[in-house]
């Protein structure tokens, strides 16, 4: 992981391709904070379902909005709604998993059998559950996917501090009397960022599928604005009138999921 | 036979654990079941009654039982919405979801095993080498934008299938089985893409092994090798997997079922989500659960039955 440099990450054609896509999105949607050719909510009767053009390079839909306009807003969310999703799974998993790991015994027993009972079950499912308790909308969201997402994370993060607890620099730190807290996130969970890259990036792949089928589902954002996810459940009815309306947004989440696998790969083959 | 036990026990308690889980997520929860089903405007003696009758005064641990006696005897309870028996609602609809994901399981053990022989087989090969890119896109597309896409290209424009003209098993099995095909690719098309990807993997570093080498110095050729000794030690993982994808399969067809407007669990659990109607969606998640919990005891006894280590640790 140490020493980065332009020339070993151009080597690598996972990170260069996934660094490709991710930049044409994330430069996508940082324009659109700026700048988008319409007002996503804009409609108009006279322009409703109209194919790819020069004036829409994306068509319209069903009420005359501009998609490329709806795509740009609807990644943003989407990504949004990973970012959130990862920060809450990854935050929390982490410290489960370290204090189980490095503590061990009964409260390792106890909260890992619950972890795994979690882990076993889908997560799409677990993610339904807990947005029937706390109600629709893209803040449940963040939090159900978030509590959906802890269980892998743990998982992860308790097998690597177990692996690095017994090894000798360990020892040593704690022959000098460092403190439990110091151990875990100033000696232990620094050595496992690797492997925390690249679960990280393998995360926000899932986070984009499930907050998409999600959002599908509609339980996710509400409209007018829409994540991507919701537009393809709004599209799926004009699909043979106007397939573009469907087609695009649905590439740019394929893009977005293969940007992030594609990085996640690269980490993993670091060497 | 003393592991099968100590699985079947830990089986159990992992039950006990997801649907303890499950009880408390919905109990927790703010707003009262006797006003929801009465109604904001009843009086408080009837709410008090109708709380004493339904035993919601109970303390949780007494509710938990009861509800988890009951279930395990079949009784999911009474539907806020409709008062009408949880278990009535759902277990028609569930042949439906289940022959779903079984057709989905089906296919991708049919589909990715051959696949994973033959790219381990041919490893850096065009075959191997074309199928590795195409299982990395297609890992990449939801299952819902295959299904609509599988929709408009077999289902509209080749007209294969009638979108939306679906077939109650009641009605004509045949029928219904056909409808639920196309629906079932979309939701294996991503697993067989993964199972392929972990089979390849695993047979290549197997067949690196010294045991492998061996095989071949006592006169094996490449497929005795791989048929008789490989491909064993490199099922294993994948087994696991399988288990886990199977679990994944069931709770993904929520999602498909939507877009192939297949009335199954799918439209009874988003309407009652949006409802609040809490037994049903706890008996659906139950449900799903006992499946989940299920596989993955199978899969341990598979486990046991083709790799003996584990029976001599015991």
């Amino acid at each position: 992981m140490n020493d980065i440099s332009l020339k070993k990450i151009l080597k690598n054609p996972y990170l260069v391709i996934g660094g490709i896509i991710m930049g044409l999105i994330l430069l996508m949607i940082i324009v659109g904070f700026f700048w988008m050719p319409y007002e996503p909510t804009k409609m108009s009767a006279s322009e409703k379902l109209q194919g790819i053009s020069l004036k829409h390079i994306m068509g319209t839909d069903n009420m005359g909005r501009d998609v490329f306009s709806r795509v740009m807003y609807g990644s943003r969310v989407t990504l949004m709604i990973a970012v959130g999703t990862i920060i809450i799974g990854a935050g929390v998993g982490t410290i489960i998993g370290a204090i189980t790991g490095y503590y061990g015994g009964v409260i390792d027993e106890v909260v890992m059998r619950i972890i795994d009972a979690l882990f076993a079950f889908p997560s799409i499912l677990l993610a339904l559950v807990i947005v029937s308790v706390f109600g629709v909308g893209w803040g449940q969201l963040v939090i159900s996917l978030g509590i959906a997402f802890v269980p892998s994370f743990a998982r992860i993060v308790r097998g690597e501090v177990l692996r690095c607890k017994n090894m000798d620099y360990i020892e040593n730190a704690r022959l000098q009397g460092v403190s439990d807290i110091r151990m875990i996130f100033v000696h232990i969970l620094p050595n496992i960022k690797g492997v925390m890259a690249s679960s990280i990036l393998i995360g926000f792949n899932n986070a984009v599928l499930a907050e998409a089928g999600l959002s599908y589902l509609g339980v996710g954002s509400q409209p007018p604005y829409a994540s991507l996810g919701r537009m393809l459940s709004d599209a799926q009815q004009y699909m043979l009138t106007r397939p573009s309306y469907v087609i695009c947004p649905g590439i740019v989440i394929v893009m977005m999921v293969l940007g992030f696998a594609f990085l996640g790969e690269g980490i993993k083959r670091w060497k | 036979m003393k592991y099968a036990l100590k699985k079947l026990l830990t089986t159990f308690v992992t039950l006990v654990v997801v649907s303890l889980c499950v009880f408390l997520a919905f109990n927790i929860l703010p707003g009262d079941p006797a006003v929801r089903m009465l109604g904001l405007e009843a009086s408080p003696e009837l709410i008090e009654q109708t709380r004493e009758k339904m035993g919601l005064n109970d303390p949780v641990l007494v509710r938990y039982f009861r509800w988890f006696t009951a279930f395990l005897h079949g009784d999911f309870g009474t539907s806020y919405s409709y008062s009408v028996p949880v278990a009535g609602m759902i277990i028609s609809k569930i042949p439906i979801t289940l022959t779903l994901g079984l057709l989905a399981f089906a296919l991708t053990i049919l589909i990715s095993i051959p696949l994973g022989i033959v790219t381990a087989k041919y490893e850096n090969g065009i075959l191997d080498r074309a199928i590795t890119v195409i299982n990395q896109v297609i890992m990449a597309i939801p299952p819902f934008f295959s299904g609509i896409l599988i929709t408009l290209v077999f289902g509209m424009i080749f007209k294969f299938f009638t979108p939306g003209g679906f077939i109650s098993y009641t009605d004509d099995i045949g029928g219904f089985v056909k409808y639920l095909i196309f629906p079932s690719i979309a939701i294996a098309l991503p697993k067989i893409a993964m199972t392929v990807r972990m089979l390849r993997g695993n047979l290549i570093d197997e067949a690196g092994k010294d045991y492998a080498r061996t095989a071949y110095s006592r006169g094996n050729n490449t497929n005795g090798v791989l048929y008789r000794h490989v491909l064993k030690n490199a099922m294993i993982p994948v087994i696991t997997f399988l288990g886990m994808a199977l679990a994944d399969m069931v709770a993904g067809s929520i999602v498909v079922e939507q877009v192939f407007s297949i009335p199954g669990i799918s439209r009874i659990l988003l309407t009652s989500i949006s409802n609040r109607d809490y037994p049903v969606v706890e008996a659906i998640i139950m449900g799903i659960a006992i499946i989940v919990i299920g596989v993955n005891f199978l899969v341990d006894i598979i486990y046991m039955m083709i790799d003996p280590r584990i029976r001599i640790d015991e």
